[in-house]
């Protein structure tokens, strides 16, 4: 067991470095001086843009900048962005919105997926069957901004039912439209693996069984078959949830949902290295840890896998 | 990974729904009152004045200027009750009594001193410090080796209390006109900013029409409301919601769902704004900007005058302006915008009109072109429709390779203007923040004016002649030296002038009217309805 520890432990300060290492590089890579790009067309004195550039130390070497920073983190110092604001404090805020969001998505995926994955099962080889194929393949066919804006353009302001953007009005109603639609992609996939998997238990033995006792089709279904084939579609489900927080990325900027999505891509515009790698480590440090947790948990369940 | 999936994953799923228990979504209810105005806009960098670049209508409803503007550009005293001046180079400005800051604080030519010091002083590395460069003693504070030995300009001078004196570097007729709004360099700090810079970043106490009676937190909303003890006009609402997006695109649905009240049309929209909105709800502000192209004339082929102007004459301004801007904005035919006080019009004359023939003789003289000509714009601006126009225009009517090329960003834009590594064509913009000629000149054509590298072209006579003309006694007398000014360099054609901007905002259905000067809304005025 203690073995088991140490090596998922090692594995994770190995990736921890080489991740935040490897991030930190490419942001100091990009081209140009963010400082003087600060103000757009406008001059920066150049008294202010060498005083700035010292305040943030972006004349040292990569290796200087990247040790600095990580001393910083040690010390649970996430660095300042180049408007002196804490960077930790901003993941913080940031953080709880973009998981409220992908949880939302997989609510409605867990929800809307193995229904339509019921019915198209149930009704196999029908039009209803195929009407479900179809629409789910082309729900993933367009593009995400496609989707979320005609949304909005429906929802907000066509029918006035949900807000067009930010999180003003809380959970749920500010989450249905955008969490909807990164539901949307997964929604192909859940409902196939549901719909086979409804298939393959209708004709198992223990519903014949069932049905032979003399239990409704209905009681069959909605009791044993649906409990029993949804263990492969929550599966994929469960492994998705990193997808989820990456769709939530991009749809957060659609929404205008103060998360880490959009933290992200405006500190990579404004080429923030210390909040882009606060970020990215922040996000890796929570999958490392979930991880890590999951496969201790493992071991804790299942005596097969506490080999030494 | 040495474990079934299937277990995996659902353990991966209960620590996660363990943590969605930990964290609750924001929000909450507030019901705007009917008089909020909500303002769509983007986040702020700051809200101290000498240090905002991209919050300039956060910090104008905050703070009052010394000198107001009207919608044609002609100035009136505001928080001044004169700015005076025997030879344009030492002015006396005098305020106005009765002026406090939010806190209650009296507004005194002290306030002034301070904080224009304050802003100036180059180890404070204030964005707006350049403002102030042109004030006696800005070089004291901005050394170009090491420290600096003090800390205030030795041109100002406190008088009384509500009066101080500016002693200029040269005579300038047109100190006024940068006194007002949008130069927020010269705004006033009370005492109580000084005691904690950080908080007041946040909440800055001004002079303005509103107060911040809450302070401003990373991608929030929030609002300011109306100042009971404004000496200036009362403002015709009771305050105004400043309300953060990422994307403009999707405050431009939020307005058009009435969620919101004013924001800047984002160009991807400009052609179908007024569709969206009717014309009364879409606003086209005349505004201080302009677009060029500019050139690396330090580049041999670029030398080549009989080039440039060949590329300005192929150019069909009117089709591009329809096309992209939805006839928003204006064909350029002079240096500056129609907006700038005395702006010549015309004087670009035929060079910047569309003529495919006279282009194609032009580039004949030129010797044409051999190769691809790369016109580069910074990516990710919404620039990339116009590039592609501007390259098609002079790939079919000079039947030259031309292709647009974006950069990855700004920084890297700006970087190879630095480095003298831009590829070819550029483009160039300058939004002046106020309403004079001098501001675009000087900043595009002078080697200290701010924007140098924007197009790599000075020379002496421009710097004589702008000279002169800032010295004038009279401002008719000054429009005929900036005329003289734009004469000469066009005479040189060191840039393509191709449009005039124009600011433009939609509304929702709730506004009534939009006031504006020089390009900016002037939201303390916006009438709202019922």
């Amino acid at each position: 067991m203690a073995k088991v520890i140490g090596g998922r432990v090692l594995e994770l300060v190995i990736v921890f470095f080489g991740v935040t290492f490897v991030i930190y590089a490419m942001v100091f890579a990009l081209p140009g001086d963010p400082i003087r790009a600060l103000a757009g067309e406008r001059p920066i004195a150049e008294s202010t843009i060498a005083t700035l550039r010292a305040a943030y130390h972006l004349d040292d070497p990569l290796l200087v900048q990247y040790f600095r920073y990580l001393g910083g983190l040690f010390t649970g110092d996430f660095g300042t962005d180049f408007s002196g604001r804490p960077v930790g404090a901003q993941i913080l805020r940031a953080w709880p919105v973009t998981l409220v969001l992908a949880l939302s998505a997989w609510a409605i995926e867990i929800v809307v997926g193995l229904g339509l994955g019921l019915v198209a099962a149930l009704k196999r080889n029908t039009w209803i069957d195929r009407t479900i194929l179809v629409t789910t393949i082309l729900a993933t066919a367009i593009p995400v901004f496609v989707v979320g804006v005609s949304a909005q353009l429906l929802f907000g302001v066509r029918w006035g039912i949900l807000p067009v953007a930010g999180d003003k009005a809380g959970w749920p109603v500010a989450f249905i439209l955008p969490a909807a639609v990164i539901a949307l992609y997964g929604l192909a996939v859940v409902s196939r693996l549901m719909r086979s998997s409804v298939i393959d238990n209708l004709g198992m033995d223990y519903v014949r069984t069932a049905r032979a006792k003399g239990l409704s089709r209905r009681r069959v279904v909605g009791v044993h078959v649906l409990r029993n084939s949804a263990i492969p579609a929550v599966t994929f489900l469960a492994t998705d949830l990193g997808y989820l927080l990456g769709g939530a990325v991009v749809v957060e900027g659609i929404f205008n949902l103060p998360g880490i999505g959009n933290l992200l891509f405006g500190a990579i515009r404004s080429h923030e290295g210390p909040t882009v790698v606060g970020i990215s480590t922040a996000l890796i440090l929570v999958f490392l840890v979930t991880s890590v947790l999951v496969d201790l948990l493992h071991a804790a369940l299942d005596p097969r896998i506490r080999h030494d | 990974m040495q474990f079934p999936r299937p277990a995996r994953a659902l353990a991966i799923a209960t620590v996660a729904l363990l943590g969605l228990t930990a964290c609750a979504a924001g929000g909450s209810d507030s019901d705007a009152s009917s008089d909020i105005l909500i303002f769509a806009g983007g986040e702020p960098d700051h809200l101290t004045p000498g240090r905002q670049t991209v919050a300039f209508d956060q910090v104008m409803s905050v703070f009052s200027p010394l000198v107001d503007l009207d919608a044609e550009g002609n100035t009136s005293m505001l928080a001044a009750e004169s700015v005076e001046s025997e030879d344009a180079t030492t002015w006396t400005i005098t305020l106005k009594d009765g002026w406090t800051f939010h806190n209650g604080e009296p507004v005194t030519a002290q306030s002034y001193v301070d904080a224009w010091n304050f802003t100036a002083y180059g180890p404070n590395a204030w964005e707006n410090s350049w403002e102030l460069a042109s004030i006696v003693g800005y070089t004291d504070l901005n050394p170009a080796e090491g420290e600096p030995t003090t800390d205030a300009m030795s041109g100002l001078t406190v008088v009384d209390d509500l009066t101080f004196t500016v002693e200029l570097v040269g005579p300038d007729s047109q100190f006024p006109l940068q006194l007002t709004g949008a130069q927020t360099g010269f705004y006033p700090m009370p005492e109580a900013a000084y005691d904690d810079l950080d908080a007041y970043d946040r909440q800055p106490i001004g002079n303005g029409p509103f107060e911040m009676t809450e302070a401003w937190e990373d991608t929030e909303e929030y609002t300011v409301t109306a100042y009971a003890d404004y000496a200036g006009p009362a403002p015709t609402i009771a305050g105004i919601t400043f309300r953060p997006y990422t994307d403009n695109l999707t405050a431009y649905t939020d307005v058009l769902a009435g969620n919101a009240d004013v924001l800047y049309l984002p160009t991807a929209k400009m052609t179908s704004a007024i569709a969206d909105f009717g014309d009364d709800h879409v606003y086209s502000l005349q505004a201080p900007g302009v677009d060029y192209i500019g050139f690396p004339l330090w580049d041999e082929k670029w030398q080549n005058q009989d080039l440039r102007e060949a590329i300005s004459m192929a150019i069909d301004r009117e089709a591009i302006n329809e096309a992209i801007y939805g006839g928003l904005y204006a064909p350029a035919n002079s240096l500056t915008s129609p907006n700038m006080n005395g702006d010549p019009a015309g004087i670009c004359g035929e060079l910047c009109e569309f003529d495919v023939d006279a282009a194609q003789a032009k580039l004949e003289e030129a010797g044409g072109f051999e190769g691809t000509m790369t016109i580069v714009y910074p990516g990710g601006s919404g620039l990339d429709e116009l590039f592609e126009a501007y390259a098609n225009q002079i790939r079919q009517n000079l039947g030259i390779d031309a292709v647009a090329s974006p950069t990855t960003d700004w920084a890297e834009y700006w970087q190879s203007l630095v480095d003298h590594t831009v590829a070819g064509p550029h483009f160039g913009h300058w939004g002046a923040l106020y309403p004079s000629q001098q501001s675009t000149l000087r900043a595009l054509f002078t080697e200290g004016g701010g924007c140098y590298l924007c197009t790599g072209y000075s020379s002496d006579t421009v710097d004589e002649l702008l000279l002169a003309a800032d010295a004038s006694q009279t401002l008719d007398d000054s429009y005929e030296g900036y005329a003289a000014v734009q004469e000469f360099v066009l005479s040189e054609f060191p840039t393509v002038p191709t449009f005039s901007n124009t600011y433009n905002y939609v509304t929702s259905e709730r506004v009534l009217e939009l006031p504006a000067v020089s390009g900016s809304p002037v939201l303390s005025k916006i009438v709202l309805a019922d």
